[in-house]
């Protein structure tokens, strides 16, 4: 069959960009400093939110005119794909200036490398909105809510003070089985 | 209402409802999306860290890896791939745990020692709600209304557990949990068929309204022929007669709002069993079982409030033969019934409490054996507080205060050096206590110290069973009000090692127990002769016992589709009691009556349909006890030390389609485990749709 041996070249013409994806996905994943199953694990968090989140949008923060932060929001944003599914609800990634956060029309902050800090840390106390990071210090510093990750074993760790600051409430047997500080 | 009329009144009730009643979800099995507040959405919380959660042992929701206790949690994949058809065949291969087949359906599950027949020294509980015989604290497996296939995972918790569930959690706790009604849509039907002319099937159908209510209905059973005598004298073989089990439970929850969230549930059985009972008799068993429940809790700023109730019946037809090959027939009625109330509540960041409180009343009627009605009324109070120190440690200890009442209304024997007034002014005021810290030393390394106090109560036969002479023999057997409960002291290090780069989890544990103020029933105990001349076997407490063990075990598997464990258990007691332990006297005789070494293999494979399993034990031999041949004596039987080997095969036909071929003990075609009829092996071959 003629088209039988033209088969193959168009599998590989096809696997090749589909590779290169990949492979740019993969890079941006080892850049991120939230891996795809960090963010994993905050989809899952999510749901103990009490109330949990509708159908809403994500703003992944990064710092002004910090290059490295930027591009570690962009590899978390790549890392989303098409949003982050916490139960029946969709949340859409959206990417932004630390600066540009008064509008306000998202439901979780998830903070960049160097991006932790008092705007964010206001943002989410005037929009309600929870922040997550994956640096426990701006935690322990309470500039932020939740710090998540994933290796060697999951952890979920939530500042009190700044939960009750933004006014975030989790299920009891959530709040029981995370560390809070 | 005939015999089975409920079940069949329960089959077509569930057939409606797979049928396509008005129930609306169909959805996949698992994690349904958004967790609700409920007390524990065990699976949300296990997706989320990617362990098992329980909350058995403290009341708090934990992860297994930072629970203050030796656990191990058996999960639903391990039931499936173990082929079990009954609890206890799945248990037997938990380190630690010692399971003793008297019987088809019959089955004594002990931990870490301290196993006999009837053993009255663990705790069952499914989804909270105590499950044991109110006469004698006895575990009849069969008759607990859960199929296999609904069950989320079984959660066996070594040691006493006696702060938080009081009274009979000395050798320790076995939790099973099922699946919830709203976030777990589980629809499945199974067939199975096999040797000893085994026939059995299951049906569990979910329903529900959105993420705000759902039910879960069950319906199952077996029937079969019980193994054959051995060497069973001729009124024990004549006594046994083969088993059933038909069973049907509803269990629904509905959220009210956010968060409060209620629960009912229900549950009746039919069962037929034969088995060895605490006289050493072997009989046959026909009990008509039922139970209700129903609960709220609420989230509040407060903390987690619950209040519960529920209430189970048991009628209990006993048929055996006592001396000169008499029939001897009687009928029990058991009630139970238990009110809790609880407030898990955090207090800024690192300290958790709880508050209890509990009052519970078990009864029985025992027709000819007790002459009356015994009854317990039991108030208790308890406080748990979870401390975390630091990241990586936490001390969590409970106390818990038990106050009981005695009471009995009926007819002693005449000559009893007992009176009813002193059974009524019986009361008892124990208290006990678990401690544990869990120091989480590097991210692979945990150690768990712990301590602990657990209380025995005496069992209601114990205080007031009332045989005339000559039933068993000449002379009578009695209880006694005045008998004190058997204190368990634990003390226990672990040491658990994750490795990862074997994929596997090493636990280890050594332990120290002592038994104070042992309980003996009236039919291990000596004879005396009372001041009225009756000659009497009482009730009594005969001192001391000590047992000192060790576990170590491993777990894990591969990305490849591979899985094994392997572990060793070792226990080794030492009685000291008043009672005189030459053969044929002595059934308080702990030292030997349970194995000192069992050791525990598996292997599994799954790769794309096929899923194959292989499961081998060996235990060493221990001591056993029957009648001999003219149901006067006691006969000590030595067990000799056995493996048994079990596999299954499990091949996906379609999608929704199982089948599977499980052989239990495929290395012998029959082994004597106990003094009792050898077991026999067992080959099922099975159908499971899951829709």
């Amino acid at each position: 069959m003629v088209s039988g041996r033209h088969a193959p070249s168009r599998w590989i013409c096809g696997l090749l960009p589909a590779l290169a994806v990949m492979l740019a996905v993969t890079q941006s994943a080892a850049a991120a400093s939230l891996s795809a199953k960090d963010l994993q694990v905050l989809g899952r968090a999510l749901a103990f939110l009490q109330p949990p989140p509708g159908a809403g949008s994500i703003a992944v923060v990064f710092a002004h005119d910090d290059a490295a932060s930027r591009r570690d929001a962009e590899a978390i944003v790549a890392l989303l794909g098409d949003g982050l599914r916490s139960g029946g609800s969709l949340l859409r990634p959206m990417l932004r200036d630390s600066q540009s956060l008064a509008a306000g029309d998202f439901s979780v902050l998830v903070v960049a490398q160097g991006a932790n800090g008092e705007a964010i840390l206001a943002a989410s106390r005037a929009t309600h909105a929870l922040c997550v990071t994956g640096d426990l210090a701006a935690v322990q510093a309470g500039l932020c809510t939740m710090a998540i990750w994933s290796e060697p074993r999951v952890e979920v760790v939530i500042s009190h003070a700044a939960a009750v600051a933004a006014g975030i409430e989790f299920v009891a047997a959530f709040r029981l089985m995370v560390r809070e500080i | 209402m005939t015999r089975h009329a409920f079940i069949r009144c329960a089959l077509a009730l569930l057939g409606g409802v797979l049928g396509g009643g008005g129930f609306g979800h169909h959805g996949m099995l698992g994690y349904a999306g958004v967790a609700l507040a409920q007390p524990v959405d065990y699976g949300a919380l296990e997706q989320l860290f990617g362990e098992p959660v329980t909350a058995s042992v403290t009341g708090k929701p934990q992860r297994v890896a930072d629970a203050p206790a030796d656990i191990e949690i058996i999960t639903q994949d391990d039931i499936r791939r173990s082929g079990a058809t009954s609890i206890p065949e799945v248990l037997q291969f938990v380190p630690g745990l010692d399971v003793r087949l008297d019987g088809f359906a019959s089955a004594d599950v002990g931990i870490r020692g301290y196993n006999q027949t009837s053993n009255p020294h663990l705790m069952v509980l499914v989804n909270g709600r105590q499950v044991y015989m109110a006469d004698y604290g006895r575990i009849l497996w069969a008759t607990i209304p859960v199929q296999l296939s609904e069950i989320r995972q079984i959660e066996v918790i070594k040691g006493p557990s006696s702060a938080l569930y009081g009274f009979n959690a000395v050798g320790g706790v076995i939790n099973i949990i099922t699946y919830d009604p709203i976030t777990d849509h589980l629809n499945t039907a199974t067939v199975a068929a096999g040797t000893q002319h085994y026939l059995g099937g299951s049906v569990v159908g979910t329903g529900g309204i959105g993420d705000t209510a759902g039910v879960r209905l069950s319906l199952g059973g077996f029937q079969a022929h019980d193994f054959a005598p051995g060497q069973l004298s001729q009124g024990d073989a004549l006594a046994r007669q083969s088993p059933f089990n038909g069973t049907f439970a509803a269990d629904s929850r509905w959220q009210i709002n956010p968060s409060v969230s209620a629960f009912a549930e229900a549950s009746v059985g039919d069962t037929r069993l034969s088995e060895q009972e605490l006289t050493a008799l072997f009989d046959t068993e026909t009990l008509v079982t039922s139970s209700i429940r129903a609960g709220i809790s609420a989230d509040t700023p407060f903390g987690l409030l619950s209040l519960s109730a529920y209430r189970s019946d048991a009628s209990v037809d006993v048929n055996n033969i006592g001396i000169n090959l008499v029939p001897i027939t009687d009928t029990e009625y058991q009630t139970s019934y238990v009110v809790q109330a609880s407030d898990l509540v955090k207090l800024g960041t690192d300290h958790t409490l709880r508050f209890g409180l509990e009052y519970r009343n078990d009864a029985d009627n025992s027709g000819d054996y007790g002459n009356g009605v015994i009854s317990t009324a039991i108030y208790s109070a308890s406080l748990m507080w979870d401390w975390q120190i630091a990241p990586s440690l936490s001390l969590t200890n409970a106390v818990r205060l038990d106050h009981l009442l005695l009471h009995y209304s009926g007819n002693l024997l005449p000559g009893a050096p007992v009176t009813v007034a002193q059974y009524n002014n019986t009361t008892v005021t124990e208290w006990s206590y678990n401690s544990g810290l869990v120091w989480r030393a590097t991210d692979d390394d945990t150690f768990r110290l712990s301590v602990a106090r657990g209380v025995q109560l005496p069992t209601l036969l114990q205080y007031a069973v009332q045989f005339r002479p000559g039933i068993f023999s000449p002379a009578a057997y009695i209880g006694r009000p005045d008998l004190n409960p058997s204190v368990v002291w634990n003390e226990e290090l672990d040491y658990d090692r994750s490795l990862p780069a074997i994929a596997s989890t090493l636990r280890t544990a050594l332990f120290l127990q002592r038994t104070d103020d042992l309980l003996t029933t009236p039919f291990g105990a000596p004879l005396t002769i009372t001041p009225s001349g009756l000659p009497v076997f009482f009730s009594q407490n005969v001192g001391y016992s000590t047992a000192a063990g060790a576990e170590i075990g491993i777990k894990g598997h591969s990305a490849n589709g591979f899985r094994w464990n392997a572990s060793y258990a070792l226990v080794s007691t030492t009685d000291h009691t008043t009672l005189d332990t030459s053969p044929g006297l002595g059934t308080v005789e702990y030292a030997h009556s349970a194995p000192n070494h069992v050791v525990i293999g598996g292997l599994g494979y799954s790769q794309d349909r096929w899923e194959l399993d292989l499961m081998a034990r060996w235990q060493s031999s221990y001591l056993d006890y029957r009648l001999d041949p003219t149901r006067t004596m006691l006969l000590p039987v030595q067990v000799d030390n056995y493996v048994t080997v079990n596999a299954r095969i499990g091949y996906r036909l379609t999608e929704n389609l199982t089948a599977a071929l499980a052989a239990q003990q495929f290395n012998a075609p029959a082994l004597a485990e106990t003094a009792g009829p050898p077991v026999q092996r067992q080959i099922i071959l099975s159908l499971t749709a899951r829709l």
